[in-house]
């Protein structure tokens, strides 16, 4: 599945990933935004993987918040982004 | 005449005093392979991080035609990838975020500033984008190009986006590129860029080449004209001293060519 959303302003993120026994699979964050440092892209990435799809957005943005360290700078998108791509994809939204 | 964004005169003070803190040195411009030309980038900033190399700044030039993809792109997201190899355009990923950006060799003014970080020590992110293009803005509009900064990283002017900049920071040391775009053959960039209508969906444009301002649509002076006239305004204000690269810089390039800008295990770290 993928999902593409643009922080007005900003950056834009794409997700793609499967669907297996409802839980997120196979998830690859990619996009134009910045991230320092850039070794925490797999943090970024993991951070929803395994989880039920079924969760409402507040608890997918939760899970990357929690996950990324304190002095990590995403910049261009959020955690609130990269949710709204990933409710596009799993709402089938054309981008 | 003062344009959108511009620096307080405080605030331009206060990045004069950071430029002139430190000694810079210009490197030369050999047009090097892409991929070599995104390694250099990191070949510098190691150097720099071990202390045998100062702060610096460098114009690019290309052997060949490319598609230099963020840090976090996917290929496949970004690229028309059969037509980009149609067209013989290598596709390479920089260590940078942002976006793609499709060069030719005489198309692009493609230029890295280097530093350590503390140059930019208790300022925001956004504004050390500012701080690093702002000596570039100024020389551009000498030579009557209107440009000026939008935050985070593009540089716009009234004849459209001229380009954008990305930076790393490693090892204490701050690394800021940017590209504008000099001139452009029309239905190249959207026959190799997959730009979707969401990366547009805030810019009040339904083209990415609309978007597209080349400075050679707002000046007829020459690239080089326009290049040397960049390395004269920095010159002049901040000091720049002319350098070579060393020997163990170039041999090391080869190295990191090889062993990471060249292999499809980076190209396509994001698939």
């Amino acid at each position: 599945m993928h999902g593409e959303y643009k922080t007005p302003g900003g950056k834009l993120v794409v997700v793609d990933f499967d669907i297996v026994d409802g839980r997120f699979k196979n998830m690859v964050i990619s996009g134009d935004f910045f991230l320092y440092p850039e070794e925490e892209l797999p943090v970024l990435t993991n951070a929803l993987e395994g989880v039920d799809v079924e969760l409402d957005d507040e608890s997918f943005s939760e899970r990357i918040r929690m996950d990324l360290h304190p002095d990590t700078e995403l910049m261009g998108t959020s955690p609130e982004g990269i949710v709204i791509a990933v409710r596009r994809a799993l709402d089938g939204y054309e981008s | 005449m003062s344009y959108p964004n511009d620096p307080t005169p405080e605030q331009q003070a206060d990045w004069d005093n950071r430029f002139r803190s430190v000694n810079w040195t210009l490197l030369p411009s050999p047009p090097l392979a892409p991929r070599a030309q995104n390694a250099m980038d990191e070949v510098l900033l190691e150097e720099m991080a071990a202390g045998r190399r100062g702060p610096h700044i460098r114009f690019w030039n290309w052997q060949s035609k490319a598609v230099i993809i963020g840090r976090f792109q996917s290929v496949k997201n970004e690229v028309y990838e059969d037509a980009a190899a149609a067209a013989g355009i290598t596709i390479s990923r920089r260590m940078t975020g942002g976006g793609a950006m499709l060069v030719e060799p005489e198309g692009s003014i493609t230029w890295t500033i280097a530093a350590p970080d503390a140059m930019v020590k208790g300022m925001s992110f956004a504004e050390s984008y500012q701080f690093f293009d702002s000596w570039a803005l100024n020389a551009l509009r000498e030579l009557g190009v209107e440009a000026w900064y939008v935050p985070l990283n593009d540089i716009t002017s009234t004849g459209g986006k001229i380009g954008g900049a990305a930076q790393a920071r490693k090892h204490g040391i701050a690394l800021h590129h940017t590209t504008c775009a000099y001139s452009m053959a029309p239905g190249v960039l959207t026959s190799i860029l997959r730009i979707g209508k969401e990366k547009l969906s805030d810019k009040g444009v339904t083209s990415a080449e609309k978007r597209v301002g080349p400075l050679r649509q707002q000046t007829d002076l020459d690239r080089d004209v326009i290049i040397n006239h960049m390395i004269e305004c920095f010159r002049n204000q901040y000091g720049l001293v002319n350098d070579n690269f060393r020997s163990e810089e170039m041999a090391r390039l080869g190295e990191l060519v090889a062993e990471k800008y060249d292999t499809p295990e980076w190209v396509y770290a994001l698939p």
